[in-house]
């Protein structure tokens, strides 16, 4: 099925055109990775799809419903979660602090704290519940109470990891989720990538490790200059010895 | 044996003006200079009710819904400016409530103040004496302390703090940042409502100038000195700063000098408090 739909987008910083013109198609139970350069517009459509940076032309659909240029807030709780690629841990908040804001609370609202006490106690123990099973599936077991901002690169991509997982979203936008984490986490990673896609979910993925790419994209969009340049499965796209050679960064260099 | 009750009754006062904006500052990241303003809204809303015969408890219920609806005046700029633009359109808040507090006299008497504010009355009985309004300031303290206890352990305290560290990574986890804003301007604005109309009964006399830009720089230099983003900090920089006047009373200067010297010394601590320990005393939240 298709889930997320983006019909004609464009966008331009200044006068460059980060993403120009572009038509892309999500479907459920499929791993969809964005590769290409720097610059090709990759984290751009994540940006785009989420809400953080509004459309200039075109419309982006989630579901059939048309959410171009909602807030962020809402397309998140529409079911569409994301990881940034510098991270964004709540630095001054614990590790369990952290993966709990992943799921909503009624008790968010100060008006059911006081009048829905034992809703809110009972919804919060569920939560950190769930929060300790998803720190520990990710490694962090232990660090509960520990803030954010001691842990390392690696350990605060595992809790944004963790904290996206306890949304229990439809669609997850990854910018580049296995950088800086260690292989093992890595491999674990990719199981739970493919047991949430084979549960009807939708991931969409921007990666620079192609050895990773390779191993869990179903499908590639290869950008360049904020156009496609080229889809397909990854064997073909990979295996494109002009696509491999603008990735390189070699596209200038004559042979 | 009144005098150091008048002192404990201002430190309670003024512990609740700090915890309101505590929940601003330290877990909001919403430096506010209007906090004076709404404590001011609160005494003369409860006052103008008290003096044509209203109970003390429903003027009070009335001037805290009031300040809560009024506090969307600041929240609204919150949600569009950040940072030292937002502390400007609180500025400019304060300074409005200030003059219209000042210049429509027909409602609050302007500059002449309103006199015989009556105590609380609970069923026939009149606080009158510090002692008095030192139990009932002390229980209103009580609760506001356990209720900003109960706010930040929570479900929404965590979200306020996690819009403090970083907006978008909070409303990419679908935190509703407006509504959530909004919310904490209600109640730390309700609060001030509080302190207002405690003030106004205890004193008994209420004008403009208990309620200046000044008095809100206080308030807030009170939070910054003990740190906010905790309960205890406020709490420390509230004794501290009540108590320092009436110690420098003890050393003796000539009146014409002591409040300067005084004016100094919050000056030169904040100074090096800003230099040497930004996150104030005992705070957990750093401003800078």
């Amino acid at each position: 099925m298709n889930v997320i739909r983006l019909k004609n987008v464009s966008r331009s910083f200044g006068g460059i055109k980060a993403v120009n013109n572009v038509n892309m198609d999500f479907f459920s139970g499929r791993i969809t990775g964005l590769i290409g350069p720097n610059g090709a517009g990759k984290t751009t459509i994540f940006n785009l799809i989420s809400g953080f940076i509004k459309v200039d032309e075109g419309e982006i659909y989630f579901k059939d419903e048309n959410i171009t240029n909602q807030p962020p807030w809402k397309i998140s709780r529409k079911g569409i979660g994301r990881i940034f690629q510098d991270i964004r841990v709540f630095k001054k908040l614990t590790v369990l602090e952290n993966v709990l804001l992943g799921k909503s609370n009624i008790g968010e609202n100060p008006y059911n704290l006081f009048l829905q006490v034992k809703k809110v106690e009972k919804e919060e123990r569920g939560n950190i519940e769930k929060a300790r099973y998803w720190i520990k599936f990710v490694g962090l077991e232990g660090m509960e109470n520990t803030p954010g901002e001691n842990l390392s690169y690696g350990q605060q991509k595992l809790l944004s990891i963790a904290r996206l997982l306890m949304g229990e979203y439809e669609v997850f936008l990854l910018d580049e989720p296995t950088a800086g984490i260690h292989p093992e986490i890595v491999k674990k990673f990719i199981e739970l990538m493919r047991k949430i896609v084979e549960n009807g979910k939708t991931i969409i993925f921007i990666e620079h490790n192609m050895n990773i790419v390779s191993e869990i994209a179903d499908w590639l969009f290869f950008l360049k200059e904020g156009e496609i340049y080229d889809m397909g499965k990854p064997g073909d796209i990979l295996g494109n010895e002009e696509i491999r050679r603008i990735y390189m960064g070699l596209s200038d260099v004559k042979t | 044996m009144n005098y150091v009750l008048h002192i404990l009754v201002m430190i309670l006062i003024y512990g609740i003006l700090t915890l309101s904006l505590n929940l601003l500052v330290g877990y909001g990241g919403l430096l506010s200079l209007s906090q004076a303003a709404f404590y001011g809204i609160g005494a003369y809303a409860s006052t103008l009710l008290i003096i044509k015969g209203v109970n003390f408890f429903p003027s009070l219920i009335f001037s805290i819904f009031l300040t809560s609806i009024l506090s969307f005046f600041i929240a609204y700029p919150s949600l569009r400016l950040k940072g030292d633009y937002f502390v400007l359109a609180t500025l400019g808040f304060q300074i409005i409530v200030f003059s219209i507090l000042y210049n429509w006299v027909s409602l609050t008497k302007g500059p002449y103040g309103i006199p015989g504010i009556p105590g609380p009355k609970i069923f026939n009985f009149e606080l009158s004496t510090p002692f008095h309004y030192f139990i009932f300031s002390g229980i209103f303290f009580l609760i506001v302390f356990l209720f900003f206890k109960k706010l930040y352990n929570s479900p929404y305290g965590r979200v306020l703090k996690s819009i403090r560290e970083d907006e978008i990574a909070a409303s990419s986890l679908g935190k509703d940042i407006p509504l959530i804003k909004i919310w904490a301007f209600a109640i730390s604005c309700g609060v001030c409502a509080i302190s207002g109309s405690l003030y106004a009964t205890y004193v008994t006399y209420i004008d403009p100038t208990s309620f200046t830009l000044d008095e809100s720089i206080f308030i807030a230099s009170i939070v910054i000195l003990g740190g906010s983003g905790n309960l205890k900090g406020p709490l420390i920089g509230v004794a501290f700063m009540i108590i320092l006047p009436e110690f420098l009373r003890f050393l003796g200067l000539p009146d014409t000098i002591a409040p300067n010297v005084r004016q100094i010394i919050y000056g030169l601590l904040l100074i090096i408090l800003m230099k040497y320990k930004p996150s104030g005393i005992i705070g957990e939240y750093n401003l800078q």
